[in-house]
């Protein structure tokens, strides 16, 4: 493949979706071109892409499980053969709801889910939330993908909005080898970045916080937060602790944290295609 | 027809046993309005005929004792109105962008009271399902909803069911519009008894519709040269929701709670987000502009295929016939009746030409799978555009429907008596509390007065991505849907209100008060109020005293919106383009509900980056207050929570003032002077600025420190009372500016303190009162007003 190729990213619709435009923005405002492509397409026409976004929404209503039936489509089967090639694929709320169903993350056996993202489980609130949170990334630097553009142990702003967000597995070897491998990619923490268990700073009792989880290979992400939410300085809460937005349009356009999820994913395209 | 469904009511010549046979039957009209059909058909109507005249002659579709009054008063047109009441929702301009084309606002408004009260979840559901509907049928992408809701006293006499009743409808409207797709930016809630029997759940939906993209609830003209056809196309039909609009024109009975449940439609999501949101419809509407074909379309909401398809064709002289056996169905064996008249939800009706059907019924079958991905839903050609103006309907084979198409669809009009109705209210007794610290807190920490985030923390406020303010950030919310897809910053600002204690005292200024206060949310974002909607919300139109209620809020609701006027064109009103009347809200012990009129406002401003918020931004900046405080606190908070009576001097409006101060502010805010602003409302001003050192994501609060020294009022009327008015921020470098521009407006306004490092809100006013509180104090108490109700 040629350098100078343009990056060209399917955005997944299934029945359901509702962020596929938003994040088609993002994508393409980090400089890739982005396609919205409906679930019964021809799987075959998936493969000339160069990564993948499932967007979030409530794809088949949370029918069985959220996620669970969007997981068993054809289209999931080519995205887990390109993903075992080392393309990128980033699921977004219930886009990471997919991903844990398809076993895409943890992504040890791809195809068989280890993993479940279960109700949300915080004293003090019941059923949907939404709301702005505070990010950490990894601190020992970016282990995949999607946080190559943060500065390790960087603390960002973002929305959630979820009922179905707590990361759980019956298998604590499970979660001890997701821990150990590096593959929790952003916590949820306070303002100072403090990992705080409680509610509402870890909004749905994940453990250890994790906001977002990465396959062993680091190239497929489940990520409950929404980073197309936060991909312009205009969507962010003026009276966030810290907000930096000012009263400017020429400010509020400017690129706001949940783009670098999309830059970084084009630094990781490139990447790949020099052999770095 | 088969005789054996046609109802012999010329039979009956007695009223009693004509009343027997329609109640047994399940119709709501009256034994004089069922005489009118047969003297309409020239026969005995068929069991079909009679449920239709029945929904188009309720008080839901015909309007028939609230037309006159509304024709006579509300100002409906405006030069930046392109649709106003008659369809589905009202339009008005909202920008040009950058690509040349001008883009419009859509918005509606409806109740959901009556299905909310007996099936919480479903009934809020459905309401949020509907609103989108409407506003979609106008070829509009729906962009945000809200919601005006007023609940029983969850500490009142039926504390179980009525917190059943929050749960339920907070529930109903989050599994729906987050499900769906669309924001919820705005909303109001008060608690009080008086809804007990009979909670209010108005919904209101906007949305953006290119102007030359607009479509049309009405069969084009171009089909008397060519066949139409009429399209079902969504969720296939079922039981559900049989009755639903004659349920809404009748008075809560809580004995017939099970018998009216099956009237409550069953909500889908799911199939709405495959219709609605830039999928199923928008790919019909984008194919049809792009060929230049001319298509209709509308919803299907109360009174289902019958009341649509007759409308649609009748809105332009045409007629339909429809083939009953043709719509898609999810159980077999429906009657005739409950096809046309169910009010299963997730359906609209096309009218295309025939050579365009195919592609329209592939788009819902075959490229968004609905049969298989959805249950059975899809789309369907159900019938045909009629040249001559007679409705019909087939079923079997027979025809179980004909009859001149004006003659449904015109409904009927009835001229209600009214009559005066005093509020008895009394004053306060004694001396003022000596603590207005605790007043504040007491206020800060009500059901009426606390946050309402436990509520708005469920909504989805960030879905599409284009909120620049939500809810509890500004005093309206604030959306800029151009911004991602055409780079136009121009932003909307949407809020709801309306204060049942003001409408109980004197309906009139709670009309009035209503449509003020809506504005002056609007206003203290930074963009100029453009168009209200109401929904009007009274008891039994029968009862002259519950009519009169009505008109009077009507009138209220009328003279606000004249003399507040557009700031920048001070001829046009601010006109009503959409809205609902909502009768018959009273328990069957004859318990109405406090006069509710619920108003929600648009505004319109060129660049969202300016929107204000309420919070104070740093220390040291000046705190202005906007408006003179008057001694009218009848239905206040203060007095209601703080001195235990209503009172009965109502919250009025002076239209100058209130006029002057409303653009005084909006040219401050919009020249950059000013950088939190918060309007006075509920709780007056103490609670106003206590506010806005209040937030519940902010860590690090700031506080405020005023002093007055000759207030022209008693300083605990001064700190409490309701008059309208604004607090604005001000850095002072801009303090000479926004003095000139105070001045300029000749009301009255007071530099009266500073914003404080410190977290603590310091008031003091003359030598006779004073208020010291840490904000972190406040805080608390205003976070748990909710707590454990929702």
């Amino acid at each position: 493949m040629n350098q100078s190729d343009p990056i060209t990213i399917a955005v997944i619709q299934y029945p359901g979706t509702n962020c596929e435009y938003e994040t088609a923005s993002a994508v393409e405002a980090a400089g890739m071109s982005a396609e919205i492509f409906r679930w019964n397409r021809h799987p075959e026409e998936l493969i000339r892409f160069d990564g993948y976004v499932l967007a979030g929404g409530f794809s088949y209503q949370d029918r069985v499980r959220a996620g669970a039936i969007a997981a068993k489509k054809q289209i999931i089967g080519t995205l887990i053969r390109e993903a075992a090639i080392g393309k990128p694929v980033l699921g977004i709320c219930n886009g990471a709801q997919i991903l844990i169903e398809s076993g895409l993350v943890p992504g040890n056996h791809p195809g068989h889910v280890e993993m479940s993202l279960a109700s949300n489980a915080a004293a003090g609130w019941r059923g949907y939330f939404c709301d702005w949170v505070y990010l950490r990334c990894q601190e020992k630097g970016a282990s995949g993908a999607f946080n190559l553009d943060f500065t390790p142990g960087e603390i960002i702003p973002m929305p959630v909005a979820h009922a179905e967000g707590r990361f759980v597995s019956s298998d604590p070897a499970l979660l001890d080898r997701i821990t150990q491998s590096d593959q929790i990619a952003f916590r949820y923490c306070d303002a100072e970045g403090r990992y705080q268990p409680s509610f509402p700073i870890n909004p749905n009792g994940s453990f250890l916080n994790a906001a977002g989880i990465y396959n062993p290979e680091g190239n497929v992400l489940a990520f409950m937060p929404h980073p197309e939410r936060a991909a312009w300085m205009r969507q962010i809460p003026l009276d966030l602790d810290g907000s930096l937005r000012t009263a400017t349009l020429e400010h509020c356009r400017m690129p706001g944290p949940g783009l670098r999820f999309f830059t970084s994913m084009k630094r990781f395209i490139s990447n790949r295609r020099t052999g770095r | 027809m088969n005789t054996n469904r046609i109802v012999p009511i010329s039979r009956h010549t007695h009223d009693e046993s004509l009343r027997d046979l329609l109640k047994k039957l399940n119709i709501g009209m009256t034994p004089p309005e069922a005489r009118k059909i047969v003297s309409i058909l020239g026969r005995d109507p068929h069991i079909v005929e009679l449920f239709i005249f029945d929904i188009e002659w309720s008080e839901h579709c015909s309007y028939k004792s609230s037309r006159s009054t509304l024709k006579k008063y509300l100002p409906t047109d405006a030069p930046n109105v392109i649709l106003g009441p008659g369809e589905d929702s009202g339009i008005i301009r909202f920008t040009d962008a950058l690509d040349g084309e001008t883009y419009s606002i859509v918005i509606a408004h409806e109740s959901h009271n009556h299905p909310s009260q007996v099936l919480p979840v479903e009934g809020a559901a459905t309401g949020i399902g509907g609103i989108v509907r409407d506003v979609d049928c106008m070829g509009a992408h729906v962009c945000a909803v809200a919601d005006g809701l007023r609940f029983g006293n969850p500490a009142g006499a039926q504390p179980a069911r009525t917190r059943w009743i929050i749960r339920g409808v907070v529930d109903g409207i989050w599994q729906y519009g987050n499900a769906m797709g669309v924001p919820n930016l705005a909303g109001d809630v008060y608690f009080d008894d008086s809804f007990d029997d009979n909670c209010l759940v108005n919904v209101v939906s906007l949305g953006i519709v290119k102007t030359s993209r607009i479509i049309r609830s009405r069969v084009p003209t171009e089909a008397r040269n060519e066949p139409y056809d009429l399209i079902l196309a969504g969720k296939p039909t079922d039981s559900s929701g049989f009755g639903g609009v004659t349920f809404a024109s009748d008075i809560l009975d809580a004995s017939q709670d099970d018998k009216r449940r099956g009237a409550v439609q069953v909500h889908d999501p799911f199939i709405k987000n495959i219709l609605i949101m830039r999928k199923a419809n928008r790919a019909v509407l984008d194919l049809a502009f792009e060929r230049d074909i001319p298509i209709g379309m509308k919803d299907l909401g109360g009174g289902g295929l019958a009341c649509a398809s007759s409308e649609i064709c009748s809105a332009s002289g045409f007629g339909a016939e429809i083939d009953l056996d043709c719509v898609h169905t999810s159980m077999d064996d429906l009657p005739p009746e409950v096809i046309a008249c169910g009010e299963t939800q997730e359906r609209f009706i096309f009218a295309v030409p025939r050579s365009f059907t195919r592609e329209v019924l592939d788009i819902y079958n075959t490229v968004w799978e609905l049969p298989a991905e959805a249950n059975g839903a899809g789309a369907r050609c159900i019938g045909r555009v009629l040249e001559e103006p007679i409705y019909r309907i087939r079923h079997h084979g027979e025809v179980v429907c004909e009859a001149p198409i004006e003659q449904i669809t015109s409904g009927i009009r009835y001229e209600r008596a009214d009559c005066e109705c005093r509020h008895e209210g009394m004053e306060p007794e004694g001396l003022p509390p000596d603590n207005l610290a605790d007043a504040l807190l007491s206020i800060l920490g009500s059901l009426n007065g606390c946050s309402r985030l436990p509520i708005y923390r469920h909504y989805d406020t960030e879905v599409q991505g284009a909120a620049v303010l939500r809810p509890g950030e500004a005093d309206a919310g604030v959306i800029a849907p151009l911004e991602l897809t055409e780079n136009c910053p121009a932003g909307i600002a949407l809020s709801v209100d309306g204060n049942p204690n003001v409408g109980a005292i004197d309906p009139y200024w709670g009309g009035a008060t209503a449509v003020a206060e809506a504005m002056r949310n609007v206003v203290a974002t930074g963009a100029i109020p453009r168009a209200l909607t109401d929904c009007l919300n009274y008891g039994n139109p029968e009862n002259p005293s519950a009519f009169r209620q009505f008109v009077d809020g009507v009138r209220g609701i009328a003279d606000a919106a004249r003399q507040l006027s557009q700031l920048d064109l001070p001829d046009a009103p601010v006109a009503v383009v959409s809205g609902n009347v909502s009768f018959y809200n009273e328990s069957a012990q004859g318990l109405a509900i406090k006069p509710s009129p619920i108003v929600a406002c648009v505004g319109t401003m060129p660049d969202f980056a300016r929107a204000m918020t309420i919070h104070f931004k740093n220390p040291g900046n000046r705190i202005i207050l906007v408006g003179e405080r008057r001694p009218e606190l009848g239905g206040s908070a203060y007095y209601r929570i703080v001195r235990g009576v209503d009172g009965t001097k109502p919250l009025t409006v002076k239209w100058r003032e209130e006029r002057a101060a409303m653009a005084a502010v909006h040219t401050l805010i919009s020249h950059g002077y000013a950088c939190a602003c918060h309007d006075i409302s509920d709780g007056g001003f103490a609670t106003a600025l206590a506010e806005m050192c209040l937030s519940h994501r902010r860590t690090r609060l700031l506080g405020a420190h005023v002093v007055f020294t000759q207030p022209p009022i008693p300083a605990d009327q001064f700190l409490f009372a309701e008059t309208g008015g604004f607090i604005l921020e001000i850095p002072p470098d801009h303090l000479k500016e926004c003095t000139a521009i105070l001045n300029a407006s000749g009301g009255v306004w007071y530099d009266c303190g500073c914003v404080t490092e410190t977290p603590e809100l310091l008031i003091e006013i003359a030598q006779t009162a004073r208020i010291h509180l840490p904000v972190q104090d406040m805080r608390l108490a205003w976070l748990r007003g909710l707590e454990e109700i929702v």
